[in-house]
């Protein structure tokens, strides 16, 4: 009787499962949700209204957005212009010339004629026609 | 078709020398004129701002998951507060001291007699300087060995990609990442009305650097740095004033109970205190720093003198020079930087951990947040446990705290259970003749599951990683209790504790 009592006993203490549990290798979660959630240290537990992504109000005009603007590097601007004058602000001279500067070219249809496309002769379209037969016509 | 295979080349494309081309048009100057369609090389994965332990631990980890990585640093040397001005140093002075201390009062009870104990400042001090310079210069081989690139200088903001640097060797360079963090760290508060010279109105960086022994020393703020610079001083033979606005020392974290217990403690090793105290002005004009402290409730005007003031009322972001408002990015009203749950800020590739933005100001938690920020960037996926950061404080003994205090559950109205051990009826305490303290542990009723853990007594500091591992697991008492723990051990009185806890202490 008392045998099996410390039996009992021994077979539940056995049992007995631990709060702490193996869970294996941590995965990272198929689908997380990104949108901006406030810090858990947070004081207020509020994130500001700019937090709120592609808010139309981040940039004030077109000028603004492409000055931030990211497309593999940033939008650079080709005129610099004054922030207190905005565009047109300022006169033409004061831009400075508009030609390229010595050794720059906008196309290189401009380059001189040795750094060009060499132009195909008749006898290598024909050949290119005639699939190469030309050659030996 | 096998024919036009057979067409030689020149028929089709005349051959030209490469060395006939003249340089056109260079690449950086065509960008000027036309929209750069890659990305231009010197743009990095991520750009970091701060070489403190936030920043050095993420560009270490960025550089480990492949990300092209950059990281600037003003200091000079990299490793920030805590490497150069802060939990290192004061630990190795805080060893020291207490060695020092240990072999002037507590040796002839163990059996040992010494001769004429000196002590030698200059060397004290080297010896703290040779493990910052080992420690430092050992993070610049961690940086080469994962390929970060080690920017000296001052960054700020140009734009919200670019980032102008003022090299400390002169110059100025830029550098534009597709990731920027923030991890720029924090500075120490000044007292209004008290100039910091670091010599007599010193903070906790001039306080590990005094180049004689005070006579007497006042610290403004009892909290976790103010009691361990206090207990450096005090252990060379500065007369040490604690005043702390609060009712308790150790800051607002501390366990009351921990609190009451260092603090006797502490004015058994000769350091007074003065709570519920504030400080309403200083002088620094005279021959000693004066201070004109009134109880919080009035009534009760005092002037104290000392020939040291330290002020150590807490530490505050640095955002100073980064030129946040060129990007438009706000700070909180104590200056913090605003961040979302994965640490971005408004500007989603922005991020921010440390000092610089919200939580504790602990190195670990900067380190545990570095590596999350990595994560989400390079993963999308990334964790930090706040509710399970561990709290020390290096004075002897150690105080060291996890989870919740006894007050923070009595004032959610959370039922606990609680259980304590004493280090005094710990056999290894016992043989060290080291027995002050206790651990105490506080535990749903319910469940088991573990609250929270405080520990005063030797070595808690590396005791309370047990707790914290026992938290982070979602541990019950229990569980602890039934853990075997190696015999003569203090960490038996972790156990034992939990043994309390959950049921009774075998030895108390």
């Amino acid at each position: 009787m008392y045998a099996t009592r410390a039996l009992r006993q021994a077979a539940a203490h056995a049992q007995r499962t631990p709060s702490i549990r193996f869970l294996g290798p941590r995965t990272i979660p198929s689908s997380i949700d990104h949108t901006p959630k406030p810090h858990p240290a947070s004081p207020d537990g509020k994130l500001p209204a700019s937090f709120v992504s592609n808010s139309p109000s981040r940039h004030s005009s077109f000028s603004s957005y492409r000055d931030h603007a990211q497309q593999h590097g940033p939008l650079q601007k080709s005129i610099r212009y004054s922030e207190a004058n905005g565009v047109g602000g300022s006169s033409g001279s004061a831009l400075g010339s508009v030609a390229a500067p010595a050794g720059m070219y906008f196309d290189t249809s401009e380059l001189p004629a040795r750094f060009r496309r060499a132009p195909i002769e008749l006898e290598e379209i024909e050949a290119v026609e005639s699939g190469g037969a030309a050659l030996f016509g | 078709m096998l024919a036009s295979r057979l067409i030689p080349r020149y028929t089709v494309r005349p051959v030209v020398a490469k060395s006939t081309l003249p340089k056109v048009v260079s690449a950086p100057a065509l960008s000027q004129w036309s929209r750069a369609y890659s990305a231009s090389s010197d743009e990095k994965d991520l750009v970091i701002i701060g070489g403190g332990v936030a920043g050095y631990v993420a560009a270490i980890k960025a550089g480990q998951e492949g990300l092209k990585v950059a990281c600037i640093e003003k200091r000079g040397v990299l490793g920030g507060t805590c490497l150069n001005v802060g939990c290192i140093p004061s630990k190795s002075l805080l060893n020291n001291s207490h060695l020092y201390h240990q072999i002037l009062h507590d040796t002839k009870n163990r059996g040992i007699e010494v001769g004429d104990v000196k002590l030698n400042l200059a060397n004290l001090m080297k010896a703290k300087e040779t493990s910052v310079s080992g420690l430092t210069k050992g993070i610049e081989f961690l940086f080469k060995k994962n390929g970060v690139e080690y920017i000296k200088g001052e960054g700020s903001f140009v734009n919200e990609h670019e980032i102008k640097v003022a090299l400390n060797e002169g110059g100025e360079t830029s550098v534009k990442g597709k990731n920027i963090l923030i991890a720029t760290g924090s500075e120490a508060t000044p007292f209004p009305g008290l100039e910091i010279d670091e010599k007599r109105v010193i903070t906790s960086t001039g306080a590990l650097s005094l180049e004689k022994i005070p006579e007497s020393m006042l610290v403004i703020g009892g909290g976790i740095i103010g009691l361990e610079m206090a207990s450096v001083w005090s252990r060379l033979g500065t007369k040490v004033t604690v005043v702390e606005f609060l009712g308790q020392i150790g800051g607002p974290g501390m366990d009351t109970e921990v609190s009451k217990t260092i603090q006797k403690l502490l004015k058994k090793q000769g350091l007074d205190f003065k709570l519920n105290t504030k400080v309403l002005s200083g002088d620094a004009s005279g021959e000693k720093v004066q201070l004109t402290v009134d109880s919080v409730k009035g009534g009760k005007e005092e002037t104290l003198d000392a020939e040291t003031v330290l002020v150590a009322i807490g530490r505050r972001p640095y955002t100073a020079g980064l030129g946040l408002e060129n990007i438009g990015l706000e700070t909180d009203e104590r200056g913090r930087v605003i961040i979302d749950s994965e640490y971005r800020t408004k500007h989603p590739h922005i991020r921010s951990v440390g000092d610089v933005t919200f939580g504790p100001m602990l190195a670990h938690k900067a380190e545990e947040e570095a590596v999350a920020a990595i994560e989400h960037i390079k993963k999308g996926h990334g964790h930090v446990n706040y509710a399970a950061i561990p709290s020390v404080m290096y004075t002897h003994p150690e105080v060291a705290w996890v989870g919740q205090s006894e007050q923070d559950l009595k004032n959610q109205n959370i039922p606990y259970r609680v259980g304590t051990f004493p280090f005094s009826a710990n056999s290894r305490a016992k043989t060290n003749l080291d027995t002050d303290g206790l651990v105490k542990m506080l535990a749903d009723p319910e469940t088991d599951r573990l609250l929270g853990v405080h520990i005063v007594g030797p070595n808690a500091g590396e005791m309370i990683a047990e707790g914290t591992l026992a938290l982070e697991y979602g541990a019950s008492s229990e569980d602890i209790a039934r853990t075997c723990h190696a015999h003569p051990t203090l960490a038996e009185a972790f156990k034992e504790a939990a043994m309390a806890t959950h049921g009774k202490a075998i030895h108390f």
